[in-house]
């Protein structure tokens, strides 16, 4: 087995990724990029937010750098900070600096994770101003033009608590993704998960019969990736039934009565 | 047993109620040549069945005879579980029908001829039908399988067959060809262009007009009723072929035509045969084309219209009465004044809906414009009318020229004769209505401008809207009974009650009294609080801690091996708890247990303040299942001032501990509340007692039940209690390790944060 490296700040996306656009996000973003404005996409979980940011980082052929937020991110874990090598403290970019410094593309995913403290690092980047003060470094680093920030969230399930602020918000440029339509949906499962358009089809409704169970307890129905996943567990021969369970049902919750629901809902459709 | 005896040990078990003698003697009577162990399992029951329905108990009695015919004393205790179900749904009449007449189908399942409730799967069932409704349909009960476009009515229970898997396939299948019927628009409003002369009033379905323009509507009925159930069937093939194969394969081979002769049979034999047959059964009704179109789903409602008047010539026999056919079990009927009345509702939900949205619109304007029409109004109040005449809804009659355009048309409202463009939300709602009822909502722009005048008018009158927002002060509750293994629905009424705050020196006391306990509290409990702090020495970290760094080279050099503990981390220990304290204030806690009760609660609310956790105190007492109280002491949300003080002042004893209901409604409290960890504690002297037949194991079990019901949704339950037998039934209640037992009242105020303390770090 032989693994592949490459350094952060190098890694630029070589092949084409599959991406079906439904509106105008395509333009917009390139728009954003060449305008030097900062990128905000927001929509529910699997619906082509971080595949759209790989397009986006091929069709500009710049290095995407991906930073998935938690609760325990640190401003140090984005700028950098002082390691320790062989007796001496050596300093080390974080994955920001390393993306200002190679005018990469940093995309933060589900930045509302992330505390609020450490979001504010970004504030600077995100505007006009376009720097970034490495404070233990007495730096202060300018953005190129080929820089971009980029940042991801899903409105639907995060607490109030976990709302951006409106003075992150408003720095950016937002591009609202929700599930494709039918039509679109299939083709991409269709193409991803390699099955024949009859099966997405199949997906697609079932997948559309779950997302309208919020008032039933189900907080966010099969995204695109799923069926995608499902997809590609029958191509590999599972059966549909034992593919949906694993790939589709399990995944979405663990209530016995929506489990067994759901169970129906694809005995009904296969 | 002896007439005298059984009076007698009746009288006791339904104490304090004293019913009529006659009543009594009478009912008794069947009893009397029963041997004394068949009296005393009959007896047990009363106590069961007496505090729902004394006339019930009394047709239980009376009746006990035919019932100990059929039914073993092992069977009796179910049986009367399901009579109060009965009764609790659908009232005496109900439970007293089911007591005389169904005993017998009620044995046939107790045989085990199978059976399958609606109630054991409706859980299943219902995110089922809606996610492939993709709408939020209702599931309700009742004889006959039939919809009204917001419900989907299925009988309460199938014994179809003996297997249970074919009768929930069967209720599965009931479901979604229900569905299918809503699906495919089945229940058509509109007339085709063909049929525009039926004549139909605007209340009335055309769909019924339709049938009622033939000789014999109950056969136009059915034929249209079969086609459209063919047509269900095709489309439900296409939908979803996996339901269609098992339906194919476990049901039609299970279903016969009740009534084969009925000229309409070969239609319904359509349905429950394999696609070859089909087609073949068509071939005497419709064309070439007709019969594809129909097993192929493309055909459309308006073809059914037109199918059914054509072939009703075909079927109808004059001077002959129709019988109507008997539909097949998934089929049902169509109950078109259920969809008719199911309209309505909605019409008049979302034209409420409507004056809602457009009232808060109106608000919005300039209060000049508006009073006005507030003013005028009330001029004549009364009479909506006038509102109505100043503010009306219009379609711009340059786009509203053609139909098709109808979407596109911009909806203008206007206000003392002023044009003004509806905002988008409301404009989409208003298309919406349009769309689905056909006619705009503008009956209901006199209630929205009536609203918006008032809700102006509060807004003028000071603390007027307070009113509006005051909680409703009463709750239902059910109760569990053990005996029964069943709710007693809506068994006890809760009452909010206010305590009257009092101005005493009592906080102030207890403060001075444990003021060194106080600090101690604090300072302890300033310890849990959520913090930020840097820890040392750690593996990974923000920044390097640089003692350990030269500790470290010093070491390397020295040759000793150095620590790799090198780092400073931010540590947040986040809290988030949000806790109900229970304050038992039932009569027998008077004197030194309420006492310690109301310290334990001001100590446990100082030590609060520091921490940071949100809690609420609640009182609870009362007697009887209809009055049952909750007394409000703090809110979650409320800040611990001056009147909450004096409220935990005036915590005194009063009547009995019914510990169900507070239990329930604490749960329901917090379940809405957002936290990590959701506690109920309870802070009691003694088991779970009412004035009622609230005692021993009934109280005890219902208590148990409602704890688990809190458990069940993730709230962590936990007693403190002083009773000094409390080991024999906490256990059982609480479970191990969720109750705590203080033999020393006195101890109890330095206890309770304690215990606190260790149960949430």
């Amino acid at each position: 087995m032989e693994i592949k490296e490459t350094r952060l700040e190098e890694h630029l996306i070589t092949q084409e990724p599959y991406y079906l656009a439904s509106g105008k996000e395509i333009e917009i973003a390139i728009s954003a990029h060449r305008n030097c404005l900062p990128l905000l996409l927001k929509g529910p979980t699997g619906c082509g937010k971080t595949r759209f940011m790989q397009f986006l980082a091929w069709k500009l052929q710049r290095p995407l750098i991906t930073v998935s937020c938690h609760d325990d991110l640190s401003t140090s874990d984005l700028v950098g900070r002082f390691l320790i090598r062989s007796g001496e403290a050596v300093w080390m970019d974080g994955p920001l600096t390393l993306a200002v410094r190679a005018g990469a593309i940093c995309y933060l995913d589900e930045i509302v994770e992330a505390r609020k403290d450490t979001t504010v690092v970004i504030h600077p980047l995100a505007d006009d101003r376009r720097e970034l003060p490495v404070e233990k470094l007495g730096e202060l680093l300018l953005a190129p033009p080929e820089f971009m920030i980029s940042v991801s969230y899903n409105p639907g399930y995060q607490s109030v608590l976990k709302d951006l602020k409106p003075s992150t918000r408003q720095r950016f440029v937002a591009i609202s993704f929700d599930y494709p339509n039918p039509q679109m949906e299939a083709e991409i499962v269709c193409k991803e998960g390699g099955v024949d358009k009859k099966l997405a089809d199949s997906l697609v409704k079932l997948a559309g019969m779950t997302r309208s169970l919020k008032e039933s307890g189900l907080t966010e129905g099969a995204s695109t990736r799923l069926l995608i996943q499902t997809g590609l567990l029958v191509q590999d021969g599972i059966d549909i039934h034992t593919a949906c369970r694993a790939a589709l049902i399990e995944p979405l919750s663990d209530a016995p009565e929506l489990l067994a629901a759901l169970q129906e809902m694809v005995s009904s459709i296969f | 047993m002896k007439p005298a005896l059984l009076t007698e040990r009746f009288y006791d078990l339904v104490a304090p109620d004293i019913p009529n003698e006659w009543d009594v003697e009478e009912v008794l009577e069947s009893l009397i040549d029963e041997s004394d162990h068949v009296c005393e399992a009959i007896l047990g029951h009363i106590p069961i069945i007496w505090p729902v329905s004394h006339s019930l108990c009394f047709d239980f009695l009376r009746l006990l005879p035919k019932t100990l015919e059929h039914l073993n004393l092992e069977q009796i205790p179910r049986w009367i579980g399901i009579t109060l179900d009965h009764y609790e749904t659908d009232g005496l009449r109900a439970a007293q029908r089911f007591m005389q007449d169904d005993i017998d189908q009620y044995l046939s399942k107790l045989k085990g001829c199978g059976g399958l409730s609606l109630a054991s799967i409706e859980k299943k069932l219902l995110p089922y039908i809606r996610g492939i409704a993709r709408n939020d349909l209702q599931i309700e009960q009742a004889g006959i399988s039939y919809t009204d476009t917001t419900s989907i009515y299925v009988p309460e229970e199938l014994n179809f067959s003996p297997n249970n898997d074919d009768n929930f396939l069967l209720y599965k299948y009931i479901l979604t060809f229900q569905w299918g019927f809503i699906a495919c628009g089945s229940f058509i409003n509109k007339a085709p262009s063909e049929f525009t002369h039926i004549e139909c009033d605007k209340d009335t379905f055309w769909l019924r007009s339709f049938f009622a323009s033939f000789e014999e509507p109950l056969l136009a009925r059915d034929i249209y009723h079969c086609l459209e159930s063919i047509r269900v069937q095709s489309f439900l093939e296409q939908e979803l072929p996996g339901l269609m194969r098992a339906a194919g394969k476990h049901l039609f081979p299970l279903i016969s035509l009740r009534n084969k002769n009925h000229p309409l049979s070969t239609l319904q034999q359509v349905l429950i045969e394999d696609n070859l047959k089909q087609g073949s059964l068509l071939d005497h009704y419709l064309s070439k084309r007709e019969r594809k179109q129909y097993l192929q789903g493309q055909a459309s409602v308006y073809d059914s219209i037109n199918l059914s008047s054509k072939m009703f010539s075909k079927f109808h026999q004059k001077n002959a009465e129709y019988i109507p056919i008997s539909p097949l079990p998934f089929q049902g009927i169509l109950k078109l004044r259920a969809v008719e009345t199911a309209r309505k509702i909605k019409e008049q939900k979302m034209g409420e809906h409507f004056a809602d949205m457009m009232a808060a619109y109106l608000l919005t304007l300039s209060r000049k414009e508006l009073g006005d029409l507030h003013k005028e109004d009330k001029l004549d109040s009364g009479n909506e009318g006038l509102a109505e005449s100043d503010i009306s809804l219009i379609m711009d009659s340059e786009f509203a020229q053609t139909a098709d355009q109808d979407k596109e048309a911009p909806i203008l409202i206007t206000i003392n004769n002023e044009q003004l463009e509806l905002p988008a939300e409301l404009e989409e709602f208003t298309k919406n209505f349009l769309d689905e009822f056909g006619h705009l909502p503008a009956n209901f722009l006199s209630s929205a401008a009536g609203k918006a005048g008032q809700a102006m008018l509060e807004q003028d009158v000071q603390g007027q809207t307070e009113e509006s927002s005051k909680q409703k002060d009463t709750l239902l509750y059910d109760e569990w009974d053990y005996r029964r293994q069943g709710y007693r629905k809506n068994w006890c009424s809760l009452h909010f009650k206010e305590l009257t705050p009092i101005h005493s020196p009592f906080i102030q006391n207890t403060l001075d009294k444990y003021h060194g306990l106080t600090i101690r509290l604090r300072h302890q409990f300033e310890m849990m609080r959520s913090q930020e702090r840097f820890v040392k020495r750690q593996r990974e970290g923000d920044d390097i801690d640089f003692d350990a760094l030269v500790e470290s080279i010093s070491d390397s050099r020295a040759g000793i091996s150095s620590s790799d503990r090198l780092f400073i981390r931010l540590k947040r220990d986040e809290r988030d708890i949000a806790v109900l304290f229970l304050v038992d204030m039932s009569n027998s806690t008077a004197g030194w247990v309420n006492n310690a009760l109301k310290e334990s609660l001001v100590l446990m609310s100082e030590a609060m303040e520091v921490l940071g956790d949100r809690y609420g105190i609640y009182g609870f007492s009362g007697m009887r299942r209809a009055r049952c109280e909750f007394f409000h002491v703090k809110h979650l949300n409320e800040s611990y001032g001056e009147q909450v003080k004096e409220r935990i002042g005036s915590i005194a004893p009063s009547e009995y501990t019914r510990m169900g209901p507070p239990i329930r409604h604490a749960t329901s409290i917090l379940k809405e509340v957002d936290a990590k960890v959701r506690l109920i504690i309870t802070l009691t002297d003694g088991k779970p007692e009412d004035y009622d037949d609230y005692k021993g194991e009934y109280a005890i079990e219902d208590t148990r039940h409602a704890l688990l019901e809190a458990k069940t949704v993730d709230i962590h339950p936990f007693c403190i209690t002083i009773d000094h037998q409390a080991k024999d039934y906490m256990q059982h209640m609480y479970g191990p390790a969720n109750y705590i037992f203080i033999d020393n009242v006195r101890k109890l105020p330095l206890r309770i944060p304690e215990i606190y303390r260790v149960l949430t770090s």
